[in-house]
């Protein structure tokens, strides 16, 4: 097991590195050539002179290369991210800005979307075929469907103007807010939730299914376990495997979601800097955020590797 | 053995393989071809039969309708004319929008472009990924090792960061917008086909058609792809209702459809604020429509997986 997880976090390293340069490289294929940034930046009408300067300033009259070992010496020997080309500030301190506020946001999402996805994946397989099923799936389906800015869209209507008036989240929100008055977080978190339950009871729901059909349930209900035992204590913990994994990979997802939601809501998370400096053509900020987000979605794949293990034993025997 | 069991979905329990494992009309119904049993599986789900019509409909509506009811969409000139934001009447049967247009033909009309291009984009990331699947999965060894990192480099990108990118680096135009969800949906379809491929390659009749001599390209064509038909058809099922909830959210943040052509996601940012002023006729058919083409996807994806299954059809 030990090996294996030492290979993996490697393996991670390697990946990481692969995301750097291709992230690194993308802006180069930018139609517009060598000034198109700094007319993006500094307006259209800036003087020939101002260009200069800013692609001197930014490093742009270096070559590629050079430019992405400054970027890589810069990252691992000195942890910078570089400076962002519209606000002024390092990478370093917008991220620290705005990570806060995702990180409750996405927290209490996935802790209210484990405790609603779980069980009624479970159910659902359970029931198999019932109207209780099929209802549930129609109602999944349609959540998986709706594009998240329309969900907020409607959440808003109708609990923001509608039958009760819940506050928008104001700007530049405290993120521990969330302790105190917890009211101007309850739609986004909402939201969230209501995008993920879809996905992850899907795939308990087929995971259930999986194990219900094995010999072990079989002979459970053979020697007269009831089925409420059969449920929790066969079915459940033999499905966790998938769902591990599953979430492993739901966590760089659950940001990809935050993204719409917090832009629709205007809740100043990661997800609302990244669309606004994409949007803004401030490359340093989105590529350091991607870097962020893609640190988090390896180091949620070896987590699931680690829980794989902890749950099922076989895993750390083969894994040797 | 009888080939077909009337069993709706999978997995059949084993006392209903056993009840249809005799009986007279087993031989009968052996020399049905397989494509007639997948046919009647599918067709036995009726939320799935509900879906093709509905989708058969939008798609008749998108493309027929403007013969029908013909509205003037790309002039905004004259729409500005017209009264703006105008309740639903005779004349425009769901309203006019912000702009002036009427909302049924901009329905429309914003649906061949939604429907067009979430069918080619997912197309696109469909064949994209069953090449690179199966050209891992099956050559394996080195190739493998280092297609598969790379994949994991690109599935460790979110989605949407590496899409919004994108299309801010390259000024979105159609056929610019069609590419980029076309490269960016891959990777997860790469991965599944991949799985299928190295599956099957352990398996006792792609080793023996190896035994015989046959080439690595004989193999993928005639053994490891029609296997794995059943995943690819589902898996582009669903990459299609992604490929249309993209062009959504790419709508929705401006970077879509350029003018003056429209989606049915840039329909709906542009009216979104209108919403509280009341005029739902711009928000609500639009979102309904766009949400059952969807759900209707998804059931067909469902279906279609259930209709392949091979335990299905050997009980």
């Amino acid at each position: 097991m030990g090996a294996y997880l030492i290979r993996r976090f490697f393996q991670s390293i390697l990946v990481f590195f692969l995301v750097l340069v291709f992230t690194f490289s993308l802006p180069y294929f930018e139609p517009g050539g060598l000034n198109a940034t700094a007319i993006d930046i500094l307006g259209a009408h800036a003087p020939p002179a101002t260009i200069h300067a800013f692609n001197v300033q930014h490093g742009f009259t270096e070559n590629y290369f050079v430019r992405l070992w400054q970027y890589i010496d810069q990252l691992i020997f000195h942890g910078n991210l570089g400076y962002s080309y519209k606000s002024s500030q390092s990478v370093w301190a917008i991220i620290g800005i705005y990570v806060p506020r995702t990180i409750w946001l996405a927290l209490f999402s996935l802790i209210l979307t484990i405790v609603i996805a779980l069980p009624l994946g479970l159910f659902q397989a359970a029931r198999r075929n019932s109207i209780f099923d099929y209802s549930a799936t129609s109602v999944l389906f349609i959540l998986y469907g709706v594009p998240a800015f329309l969900l907020c869209l409607l959440l808003e209507t109708f609990f923001s103007y509608g039958i009760t008036h819940l506050p928008p989240p104001p700007t530049n929100i405290d993120p521990f807010q969330i302790f105190t008055n917890p009211v101007p977080f309850i739609l986004p978190i909402a939201a969230l939730t209501l995008l993920s339950l879809a996905f992850l009871s899907r795939f308990m729901r087929s995971a259930v299914l999986d194990v219900l059909v094995q010999d072990y349930i079989r002979t459970a209900k053979a020697k007269g376990c009831s089925e409420w035992r059969v449920l929790a204590r066969h079915a459940f913990r033999n499905a966790m495997g998938p769902i591990i994994i599953i979430l492993g990979v739901f966590l760089p997802g659950l940001l990809g979601g935050a993204l719409i939601i917090e832009y629709s809501f205007n809740y100043q998370g990661l997800g609302y800097e990244t669309v606004a400096s994409a949007l803004n053509l401030d490359t340093p900020t989105v590529l350091g955020i991607t870097l962020l987000v893609t640190i988090f979605t390896l180091g949620g794949n070896l987590l699931a590797d680690v829980m794989l293990g902890i749950v099922n034993p076989r895993i750390r025997v083969e894994g040797k | 053995m009888s080939i077909i069991g009337d069993l709706p979905t999978p997995p059949p329990s084993v006392a209903d393989a056993a009840s249809h494992g005799s009986g007279e009309e087993s031989v009968v119904v052996a020399i049905v071809p397989l494509w007639r049993q997948r046919l009647r599986i599918f067709r036995q789900n009726k939320l799935a039969m509900a879906s093709a019509g509905y989708l058969v409909f939008i798609v008749l509506l998108c493309f027929l309708g403007p013969l029908i009811h013909p509205t003037n969409q790309t002039d905004q000139a004259s729409a500005l004319l017209q009264t703006i934001n105008a309740a639903p009447s005779a004349h425009d049967w769901l309203g006019t929008d912000l702009s002036g247009y009427d909302v049924l033909g901009r329905i429309m009309y914003g649906g061949e472009y939604s429907l067009t291009l979430g069918a080619v984009a997912g197309l696109i990331t469909i064949v994209v990924g069953t090449l690179y699947g199966m050209v891992a999965g099956f050559v394996g060894g080195i190739v493998d090792t280092i297609l598969m990192r790379l994949l994991d480099a690109f599935l460790s990108i979110p989605l949407l960061f590496l899409l919004i990118t994108l299309v801010t680096i390259f000024p979105p135009t159609t056929s610019v917008i069609i590419t980029i969800i076309g490269i960016t949906g891959w990777f997860a379809n790469a991965r599944i086909i991949r799985g299928d491929a190295l599956l099957i390659r352990k398996l006792e009749y792609t080793q023996a058609a190896q035994a015989m001599g046959a080439g690595r390209w004989h193999i993928i064509r005639r053994h490891v792809f029609p296997n794995s038909m059943s995943n690819i058809v589902t898996v582009a099922t669903f990459s299609v209702a992604d490929a249309i909830l993209f062009l959504t959210t790419l709508g929705y943040l401006g970077l879509g459809i350029p003018l003056p052509g429209t989606d049915w996601g840039t329909m709906l940012s542009n009216s979104s604020q209108n919403l509280a002023n009341g005029f739902w006729w711009q928000i609500y058919p639009t979102a309904i429509i766009f949400i059952l083409v969807i759900v209707a996807i998804t059931y067909i994806g469902e279906a279609l997986r259930d209709a392949f299954e091979v335990r299905l059809l050997e009980r």
